[in-house]
């Protein structure tokens, strides 16, 4: 999705078990879901 | 690793009615308890620097949501402009003020009357003149084309159902050779169409 719209040099962070202990648990281990931070570059 | 998905069928004011409603709470009732981690805690949890979080003031870093560290993809340079997309209480936005310093700009939107409240109020009491804070959303930025150096958002496009429609604002308002770094949250299960078409499980 993000080089179809046109990024580039997208770089993916370390990924978070951000919902672990939280009331969403169960909800986001269902789904495997995960906290990440990415970055990348509008094209000159 | 990540997968493309089909768009969600909900009805969009709704869903941002519900999400800012939510949020309202967030940021006026910080203690209440949420379906989501709040606060200082979860900002260890993802990494930023106690020293960075000490320096805000304790009502910003208490209303503070966000599912990552934009700022563990690098720091800001001095004097650049940047908007921060959905900024919430600031916690990132007030951050971000103190390392591109007066010579730089944050400008920080949020769809939230009570967060854009609270990014204001947590800028005046840190002093940070560079802080400009504005209504809209992810998907109808109120920025202009390409003059921004840097994206920043955290645990925000998740919440919008057209995400390709909210990175492709953040596109239109960098700077050629601008940069995003965005904190969100990944599924690695497909998560069912109705579970999607579901408005309460956006928001909680």
């Amino acid at each position: 999705m993000l080089s179809h719209v046109g990024f580039r040099e997208v770089r993916w962070g370390r990924q978070v078990d951000v919902f672990s202990g939280s009331k969403h648990e169960s909800d986001a281990k269902e789904f495997d879901t995960r906290g990440v931070t990415f970055a990348g570059v509008k094209p000159t | 690793m990540v997968q493309q998905v089909s768009p969600a069928k909900v009805d969009r004011e709704q869903l941002r009615r519900q999400i800012s409603k939510k949020y309202t709470d967030v940021a006026l009732d910080p203690g209440k308890g949420f379906h989501f981690h709040t606060g200082r805690p979860l900002a260890m949890m993802l990494g930023y620097d106690p020293r960075d979080v000490d320096r805000l003031p304790a009502s910003t870093v208490a209303s503070f949501a966000g599912t990552g560290n934009p700022f563990s993809m690098g720091r800001l340079n001095t004097g650049e402009m940047v908007v921060d997309v959905g900024c919430g209480a600031g916690f990132d936005t007030l951050q971000g003020a103190m390392q591109v310093g007066p010579s730089g700009r944050l400008i920080a939107v949020d769809m939230t009357a009570a967060m854009r409240e609270k990014t204001r109020a947590g800028a005046a009491e840190g002093a940070l003149g560079n802080v400009e804070v504005r209504d809209g959303y992810a998907e109808d930025l109120p920025v202009e084309d390409a003059c921004v150096d840097v994206v920043i958002s955290n645990g925000v496009i998740n919440l919008t159902p057209d995400k390709v429609g909210a990175m492709a604002e953040v596109y239109r308002v960098l700077k050629p050779g601008g940069r995003f770094q965005i904190g969100d949250i990944v599924v690695h299960r497909e998560v069912p169409q109705d579970a999607k078409d579901d408005i309460d499980l956006w928001s909680g």
